[in-house]
């Protein structure tokens, strides 16, 4: 069965109506720009409604959708359990005065979930929680320099971007070092180089940046990183902000074996509900309170309430396990899609994080062609990012996918000829 | 902040530069250097800043970038060969040669005082006339002609105003540093295309580009998009949601140039 070809004429007008009022429309990544959408017809630029492992557009469009918000939407969409808490706590109040207990509730059960957690600090998103470890981190060892990987995301303040993006100043950055992944020579060196300077390592569990094949930790690289910060009293800070309880539900350092000094969530944590937390170990529970860092919605309740009922299901749910078969299940149905008609599929990173590139093509133009055909016939894949699997995914919704990509397959092959071409 | 000396490779490479394209697009412009003792060589030479050599020959002009020590931003490297030079300017400082662009400073010829009329006259009317196209009038825009002849002369100088701050100022160099090897192909419509190749993050402007392997584009719809973008009456990011410009393949390549185009805009202000 051939699928229907989206239309997007809803979602162009009200992309008209939005950059009139919005700078650049929709700014950020979930824009036209910065999201990739090449080409920018292929795909939809607001929804409408979400259930489970669908979006639809306001053109009506529905869309199996592997972006889950980018994160957040780890149970799917309206998941009946986390929503059913959230009212419940809504009805109560939300952002008052004085916090309720549920932040205490919802740090005992970090506390216990997650590994390397004595202690947890609660914000709004992934920034501020990377932003409270990096403060923290400096304000313990009264040092200035923070070791960065290459090809990291660690969010937007000026402080993880670089000297020539706009707005950002020099001095902005001038305290950052940055290493290429993977490498223990290099981690050496800048210890050696800047011995008694550095305040903290700051890492994703493994390199899920854009545009590239994702990379797995090599076998010690962590254990190393761990021995060489406490050797030198260095902070080392996990951003689980986009991988936390993909990969494990105790943290992503648990999963690769070793434990970090202080570990940011935020994406799944709550299922779409406002919240990140930062967790971290006993000796640095005092300098942290001594930060001067909060915000007007970091305490509210419902977030919390919902964290905790996500948190619970995913725990009862076994949740990392559950959506890495999942993310198999669809990695091989891809895989075979793209034998079928001799592409060179190659599928990076964990399973339930996973990252898509079609090797034929160095400029990627053929992969962005490739994605685009999906886009259009109802998949969200991107073609710059790593995508998620949520647990509403079901194995009908993987058969369509693969459907799905077969058809643009057999799109792209039509187009190209027997030969490898660009699109 | 700008550099002075990044300014002066924009000044000579990417600005006076454009003087071979504006003598092959404006007819008036190739017209002047058809009179009497107008084939001439005229070497530019900056201490510690770029070099270059405009030759002037039967109404054509062609540049060749001759900086020592520097990657040239054409792909040709050569040195400036001074006897070849029928008038020499030479300038101690980046500041001194900037000053001649701006008007402030007046050059005197190290070689080639009797021919120097060459430069008081024909030369001086060609940069004016170049002047007059990448800082129109209004009103002059509204001539298709000029139009067209204007939007190619600033295309040309911002795609090679990019190589220079890619390859000399120190925050474009910090965004070469990013962009993997290939060309990025920037067009507008069918009408005209530039490519810019990135080897080991030294960045050239092709001198042909149709024979380039190209593995990311930068498409403007037409001219009129393009002229929309260079003077700031549209949005870049919001101009890719409206489809008028688009992009694809290695986005790093797009990404990269587009922070080193913030940057060319606070150079050419």
């Amino acid at each position: 069965m051939m699928h229907k070809i989206n239309d997007y004429t809803k979602s162009h007008e009200a992309f008209a109506r939005a950059k009139r009022v919005i700078p650049s429309g929709i700014y950020g990544h979930q824009g036209p720009a910065e999201g990739c959408f090449i080409p920018t017809d292929a795909f939809p630029y607001f929804s409408s409604r979400a259930q489970g492992s669908y979006f639809w557009d306001v053109d009506g469009n529905r869309f199996i959708d592997y972006m889950c918000a980018y994160g957040p939407n780890i149970l799917g969409y309206n998941d009946p359990d986390v929503d059913e808490a959230a009212r419940k706590q809504r009805e109560m109040g939300d952002c008052i005065t004085a916090p309720t207990e549920r932040m205490i509730e919802f740090a005992e059960l970090l506390v216990d979930t997650v590994a390397c957690a004595d202690w947890a600090f609660f914000a709004k998103n992934g920034n501020d929680a990377t932003s409270g470890a990096v403060l923290c981190a400096r304000a313990y060892t009264h040092r200035k320099k923070i070791v960065f990987f290459k090809g990291y995301y660690h969010g937007v303040s000026a402080w993880t971007q670089k000297a020539d993006y706009p707005g950002v100043l020099e001095e902005d950055v001038a305290n950052n070092i940055y290493i290429p992944w993977n490498d223990l020579d290099a981690l050496h060196t800048v210890f050696e180089t800047y011995k008694g300077q550095i305040a903290a390592v700051i890492g994703q569990p493994y390199m899920h940046g854009n545009f590239a094949d994702n990379q797995l930790p090599k076998a010690g690289f962590w254990q190393e990183v761990r021995r060489v910060c406490t050797e030198n009293d260095t902070v080392l800070i996990i951003d689980d902000v986009r991988a936390g309880f993909r990969l494990d539900i105790a943290g992503s350092d648990h999963y690769f074996g070793f434990e970090a000094d202080l570990i940011c969530f935020c994406k799944a944590l709550a299922n779409g509900y406002n919240v990140s937390a930062l967790c971290g170990k006993e000796f640095l529970k005092n300098t942290m309170s001594s930060l001067s860092y909060t915000g007007s919605y970091w305490l509210s309740a419902v977030p919390f309430a919902a964290g905790i009922a996500c948190i619970q299901k995913m725990k009862r749910l076994d949740m990392p396990r559950m959506l890495i078969e999942k993310g198999q299940k669809l990695s091989d149905g891809l895989l075979a899609a793209a034998h079928k008609y001799g592409y060179d599929l190659h599928i990076s990173g964990v399973p339930s994080l996973f990252y898509l590139r079609l090797a034929d093509d160095p400029t990627l133009m053929l992969h962005q062609a490739w994605i685009a055909e999906c886009v259009k016939r109802g998949v969200y894949f991107t073609n710059h990012h790593n995508h998620f699997i949520n647990a509403s995914l079901s194995d009908e919704d993987i058969r369509e996918t693969v459907e799905i990509a077969d058809e643009a397959f057999a799109v792209l092959r039509q187009r190209n000829g027997s030969s490898v071409n660009r699109a | 902040m700008t550099d002075t000396r990044t300014k002066a490779f924009l000044n000579l490479h990417a600005i006076l530069g454009s003087l071979p394209m504006l003598c092959a697009l404006d007819a008036d412009a190739s017209a002047l250097l058809q009179a009497k003792n107008t084939d001439r060589t005229v070497g530019i030479c900056v201490t510690n800043g770029p070099a270059g050599i405009f030759s002037f020959q039967g109404g054509a002009c062609t540049y060749t970038e001759c900086t020592p020590g520097t990657p040239s931003t054409l792909g040709t490297p050569s040195t400036l060969d001074r006897r070849a030079c029928d008038i020499l300017l030479s300038f101690p400082t980046p500041e001194k040669f900037n000053g001649m662009i701006d008007g402030t400073v007046t050059p005197i010829p190290k070689k080639g005082l009797t021919k120097a009329g060459f430069l008081t006259g024909p030369f001086t009317r060609l940069t004016d006339r170049l002047t007059a196209y990448l800082r129109p009038e209004k009103a002059a825009l509204a001539d298709p002609a000029f139009f067209r002849i204007s939007t190619y002369l600033m295309f040309h100088v911002i795609a090679h105003a990019v190589c220079c701050i890619g390859n000399e100022d120190a925050i474009g160099q910090l965004s070469a540093s990013y962009i993997p090897d290939g060309t990025l192909l920037l067009s507008a419509g069918s009408d005209i295309s530039f490519a810019i190749c990135f080897k080991d993050h030294k960045l050239t402007l092709s001198a042909d580009p149709a024979k380039e392997h190209i593995t990311s584009e930068m498409r403007f719809a037409d001219l009129t998009t393009a002229r929309a973008l260079f003077d700031g009456a549209i949005n870049a990011v919001s101009s890719v949601g409206d489809g008028i410009i688009q992009m694809r393949g290695m986005i790093p390549q797009v990404d990269n140039v587009n922070r080193i185009l913030d940057r060319v805009a606070l150079y050419l202000a």
